[in-house]
């Protein structure tokens, strides 16, 4: 059996090891607050581990899960080689993706999602893909195929080394507070939340694997497994999956704002796209 | 009439037969990813059993589990939010994830363990 309402279960009562205290205690706290105890809860449980490695995920808990991903390194090529042709192919107009963005797209993965003041609501970077193309009369990409995914893969490329910034003014508090409701919230037949992996066992082993921290989530997104490019998204729904949820789709006002949510906590972190993953 | 009742008792005996027969087992329940997963956070003291450094959860060893006991351990298994509501160990009966016949046959493998 499935919880087929996954809307009730975001409203249902969050009690987590731990968390329920910087839950409630978070509900009407600034994103800057809330940064700041769950920073505070992480460092307090993972001592050993550097905040700029919490950029690498799993792999900060595993000398041979980060030699792996090392051997690997190329192994974005074709998939990059492949989103950067889709970046500069001319549309019918002459026009390209690339000339839609400042410096060519370069850093501009950095500051997305964003609040979006006119539309009111969360903004992605796929988003702001289809935008453009939309907006020169072609055809719009599914969000979760694969040539939006290899194009965001090319682009996130493109920030590597620089750090997420992403603002959330005001207007916005309401979307980022919606994606730390549903991040805390216990979901699905196995009633996990998002915070029971990636806060109260960080750095724990589940199914083998070191859960990586809520931190650093969001700075590492594409992943490749195989020639599959896992964005933060599908990422997301993998895990909803596995939570025995109903998963929300992707580009969804619930999905946009966890993803808000989430890469408002990696600020100040290094963007690292395009990690091979096991 | 009453050959027809012990023939369909018959039937019926020898259907939850092969249903049993087919049944998955308790260290089957316990390990399988669509199941019980509990292999995902706990290490077991089975010798037939993966190996994994999974921790979410506490090691699984015989000793422990027999003086815990078969019903203690049931209740845990079936909400175990009523005893502890910060747990993050999935309600099994509670949510239907397990039937009460499996959550006995994973009771019967925790209670075998060495």
């Amino acid at each position: 059996m499935r919880c087929p309402d996954i809307h009730r279960a975001v409203l249902a009562a969050c009690a987590l090891a731990g968390t329920c205290a910087l839950a409630a205690a978070s509900a009407l706290a600034s994103p800057a607050e809330v940064k700041g105890e769950v920073d505070a809860r992480l460092h307090a449980q993972l001592p050993s581990i550097e905040t700029r490695d919490y950029a690498l995920g799993s792999a900060a808990f595993d000398e041979e899960l980060r030699a792996q991903e090392d051997a690997h390194a190329d192994a974005a090529k074709p998939v990059l080689a492949k989103g950067a042709a889709l970046w500069k192919r001319r549309f019918k107009d002459g026009h390209t993706l690339s000339a839609c963005f400042p410096n060519g797209g370069r850093r501009v993965a950095v500051a997305y999602p964003q609040y979006h003041p006119r539309l009111k609501l969360v903004f992605t970077l796929e988003m702001a893909i289809n935008q453009c193309l939309k907006a020169h009369h072609e055809a719009l990409l599914d969000y979760d195929g694969a040539e939006m995914a290899a194009i965001t893969a090319y682009v996130r490329s493109l920030s590597d080394g620089y750090r997420v910034a992403v603002r959330v003014p005001g207007a916005a508090q309401a979307h980022f507070e919606n994606g730390r409701r549903m991040y805390f919230s216990r979901l699905g037949q196995r009633n996990f939340a998002c915070a029971s992996c990636h806060i109260v066992a960080a750095g724990k082993r589940y199914a083998d694997v070191p859960l990586s921290p809520v931190v650093g989530q969001a700075a590492r997104w594409p992943f490749l497994r195989g020639e599959e490019v896992l964005t933060l998204q599908a990422q997301i729904r993998a895990c909803l999956e596995r939570m025995g949820a109903a998963p929300f789709p992707a580009g969804s006002e619930e999905l946009n704002d966890l993803e808000y949510f989430l890469t408002y906590l990696s600020n100040g972190l290094p963007i690292r796209a395009n990690a091979w993953r096991p | 009439m009453r050959g027809a009742a012990l023939a369909v008792a018959a039937l019926a005996f020898a259907a939850a037969s092969a249903a049993r027969a087919e049944a998955l087992t308790g260290a089957q329940i316990f390990l399988r990813p669509d199941k019980g997963n509990c292999a995902a956070c706990h290490q077991v003291s089975d010798p037939a059993a993966p190996k994994t450094r999974s921790d979410l959860g506490p090691r699984l060893e015989g000793a422990r589990m027999r003086s815990i006991g078969r019903e203690r351990l049931r209740a845990l298994l079936t909400d175990p939010m009523a005893g502890n509501p910060e747990t993050l160990m999935p309600p099994y009966g509670r949510h239907r994830i397990l039937d009460a016949s499996q959550i006995d046959r994973v009771l019967d493998y925790l209670d075998a363990l060495p």
